[in-house]
């Protein structure tokens, strides 16, 4: 794990679960595989508060653990699963446009929670529902069942590996922690409940009508004492079926700002016909025949057979190479080539920063090396039809920042530098690993500003929190107008301004921060895949 | 700025020591503010500083001109001094190309509420963990009826604790010793049993007792916990906080006298 990525790590597992946790986890992901001990040792802390610390982290899969010999547990942290908390708002958005506002607070839920039963999240989201109904209504339990069904149906949620039921009778004291299995065919399988029941509105008058005396504290197994019918089977968030949505996303619209519409329809219907049937690490989809295409188009479309032939063709003999053709049977089978696709998703990303950071003519050299694989500094100035000292500079300049590099090709076996040819060259993968980690930076950096920022402006926060608070106090009890006024009157001009400012440019930070992200999602996913291939 | 004042009377490597004449007469001409006079060295002027007011002056040149800026301000030889408020490409390496505008539109700003909107909810559930409040000096007797914060380090959530190795689990540790002294006393009156079983019962006490002394056995704490928790089911309705009184009638008295500082009509008794 580079410094960056532990960095980043650090931060965001500081903002969202609190310093302790955060010395443990930063410490588990800079030392690997540790036990419990060690753990409490090395960072000083009480072992009360790392036995804390580790329940929070491995309830968020961000921690897993695992048996050694002699019973000795030892803790796992994955650093890439904590990055991926930059993303929780996008899954959230992502559900919402697909499942609408049920299944958006679903996902919303179990990403809070790290997992969740079925019925605890049906529940939790029916009351939340219901607190946003008008009066009177309710959200019955029954139409948000439906929708973690249909969840589970598209993999976007999945069950948790569970504590496998020992049939033996164990005489022996229990392991020291329990090994748990998940079948492949159990996954997204739906246990049958049959949950009856309103989301309940959180009044003020029920609180109250606790009735007991608090004295009495409450046992753990809190209000309902009947068994909970799935107890056990956890279900948590999918990220990589989200994932595979997400390079799906891309690779319509790429095609949509190359070429037009109605071929970015038709991409989008074959990559969802092979949602399930292709894993998401493939190559590429499974072929598809262009009747099953013509079958599957969406209803609102009534082009032709021969147009959708037209296109295929046309978009068969791309240069992009986004979508091949493997075979004839069938009016012609077509395939979408994955691992091309991010490969030109990513090179795309690498011109958009050299030309953004750098200027067009830099970004013309870049592309014409890229195109030519290996170029030598004239040749560069003849291709791209730039003065010899304005290509030099700039061919130095991409050099040092790596996006480029150098190859050495000597003619004599010493290596004189004036025997030598030396060639400019683009290595892809490289200059995506090198660009993902200035991602990882930049994001460190937005946030450790934006915690800077909201730093030195905290007593005017709070001062203006204080004082909406005194204001919703007063408008429920029925206040003047001219009250109010005085109120808000506390807050001087100035410090308006001030507060004005901090919010817009917290907001800056924060949208930056979700740029980079979908950055960093597609470099990741090229890197990825080009890792597997080799 | 002063082109009649280019020359001064004396070499720059005197400067430091000698007044210069352009400042001089400058300051006659009433040209030249005449800067304060605490330790302000005005032959520290640099000649050619004279030639570039209108120029925002960097750190650097200042430095090496050997001069204070704030002074500078003060005397208001520098008007507009670019220290906080820069934008993108004003600093000391100004940026060739401006970063492209964010994304703005319904999907932008929705993503960004709801970002805002998680960071918030997260720092409410009992998953944060906030650092424990240090103790104060002296130990204080309200401290045993307040509830402050979790009970010795538990956990404010339920995990499952079958998914999770044994050894994470945190027993909490009620106040044990004060407990088993309560027990022991009202156990003869209640129970009818015979005299053996007493005795058996106040051994296992008494064991219980010294292994609440030792330190952490993780086989024997088990046997423990089992009898505690059949004697907590006992005894809890009872002995919830080993007082009769209801908790919310408990008050401390920190508030009194805290309330009401307006009103000085009513006699506080």
């Amino acid at each position: 794990m580079t410094q960056a990525e532990i960095k980043l790590c650090s931060l965001l597992l500081q903002e969202h679960f609190g310093e302790i946790v955060e010395k443990i986890g930063v410490h588990l992901i800079r030392t690997g595989s540790q036990p419990l001990r060690v753990i409490a040792h090395d960072t000083g802390t009480s072992l009360d508060q790392v036995k804390k610390a580790l329940c929070v982290l491995i309830q968020h899969n961000l921690v897993s653990y695992q048996v050694h010999k002699r019973g000795v547990v030892e803790y796992e942290a994955q650093c890439s699963r904590v990055l991926r908390m930059l993303r929780y708002p996008r899954y959230i958005y992502t559900t919402k446009t697909l499942y609408s506002d049920t299944g958006e607070l679903i996902v919303e839920e179990l990403l809070l929670n790290g997992k969740l039963t079925m019925s605890a999240v049906v529940k939790k989201v029916a009351d939340r529902l219901t607190e946003t109904m008008e009066d009177g209504k309710t959200m019955d339990y029954a139409e948000v069942s439906n929708t973690f069904v249909r969840l589970a149906d598209t993999h976007f949620v999945q069950r948790c590996p569970s504590v496998p039921t020992t049939e033996n009778s164990d005489p022996g004291p229990p392991p020291p922690a329990p090994t748990l299995v998940i079948n492949e065919k159990d996954m997204y399988l739906v246990p049958k409940l049959s949950l009856i029941g309103k989301g309940k509105r959180r009044r003020s008058s029920d609180e109250d009508a606790a009735g007991e005396p608090k004295a009495k504290r409450p046992k753990h197994t809190t209000d309902n004492k009947e068994p909970i019918p799935d107890d056990g089977i956890y279900w948590q968030v999918n990220l990589d079926r989200f994932h595979q949505h997400f390079r799906d996303q891309a690779i319509v619209s790429a095609v949509a700002n190359r070429m037009d519409q109605t071929s970015s329809e038709i991409v989008r219907t074959m990559l969802r016909m092979s949602e399930i049937t292709t894993s998401s690490s493939a190559p590429f989809t499974q072929p598809l025949s262009s009747n099953e295409i013509f079958r599957s188009l969406p209803v609102g479309y009534n082009i032709s057979k021969q147009v959708l032939d037209q296109y295929l063709t046309l978009l068969a003999d791309d240069p992009l190479e986004f979508v091949g053709k493997s075979g004839d049977s069938g009016g012609g089978m077509y395939v979408i080539n994955l691992h091309k696709a991010l490969a030109s998703l990513a090179t795309a990303t690498l011109e958009s920063v050299v030309q953004e950071r750098f200027g067009s003519r830099c970004a013309r050299i870049f592309r014409l090396v890229l195109q030519k694989k290996h170029l030598e500094q004239k040749q560069v100035e003849d291709f791209a039809m730039i003065p010899a000292k304005e290509a030099k500079d700039m061919l130095y300049k991409m050099l040092s920042e790596n996006f480029m590099s150098l190859q050495e090709i000597p003619k004599t076996p010493d290596h004189a530098p004036s025997r030598t040819f030396y060639l400019y060259t683009v290595n892809i993968l490289s200059a995506a690993r090198m660009l993902l980690h200035r991602c990882y930076k930049s994001i460190a950096n937005l946030i450790e500003r934006r915690q800077f920022e909201t730093k030195e402006n905290k007593r005017l926060l709070e001062k203006s929190q204080r004082v909406e608070a005194i204001i919703a106090s007063m408008q429920a009890t029925g206040a003047e107008e001219a009250q109010l006024q005085e109120i808000e009157e506390m807050i001087t001009a100035p410090e308006r301004q001030q507060l004005e400012t901090l919010k817009r440019n917290v907001n800056k930070l924060d949208a930056s921060e979700i740029q980079v992200d979908e950055t960093i999602f597609l470099l990741e996913s090229y890197i990825e895949c080009t890792m597997k291939r080799q | 700025m002063f082109p009649g004042l280019l020359l001064p009377r004396c070499s720059p490597s005197q400067g430091a020591r000698r007044k210069w004449k352009v400042v001089e007469n400058a300051e006659k001409a009433g040209l030249l503010p005449c800067l304060p006079n605490s330790g302000f060295k005005r032959a520290d002027f640099h000649p050619q500083l004279l030639l570039h007011w209108p120029r925002k002056l960097t750190n650097r040149e200042l430095r090496e001109a050997g001069l204070e800026r704030h002074r500078l301000e003060e005397a208001q030889y520098i008007s507009s001094w670019p220290r906080r408020g820069l934008r993108v490409g004003e600093g000391q390496q100004p940026l060739e190309f401006r970063p492209v505008p964010l994304p703005s539109g319904e999907e932008g700003e929705y993503v960004l509420a709801l970002k805002q909107e998680l960071r918030g909810a997260m720092r409410q559930l009992p998953y944060f963990i906030r650092p424990a409040v240090p103790k104060r000096d002296v130990e204080r007797y309200s401290d045993k009826y307040q509830m402050s914060g979790p009970i010795d380090n538990a956990i404010d959530w339920n995990p499952d604790w079958r998914r999770l190795p044994r050894e994470l689990k945190i027993r909490v540790r009620k106040l044990q010793k004060e407990r088993i002294t309560i027990l022991l006393p009202k156990r003869p009156p209640k129970t009818t049993e015979d005299k053996e079983e007493t005795i058996q019962k106040l051994e296992t006490l008494e064991k219980k007792e010294e292994e609440v002394t030792s330190e952490e056995d993780e086989e024997k704490e088990e046997e423990e916990e089992k009898e505690e928790e059949e004697e907590e089911e006992y005894d809890e309705e009872e002995h919830e906080e080993e007082t009769d009184y209801i908790m919310s009638y408990f008050d401390n008295g920190e508030d009194f006298g805290g309330d009401s500082d307006d009103n000085m009509d009513e006699a506080i008794y």
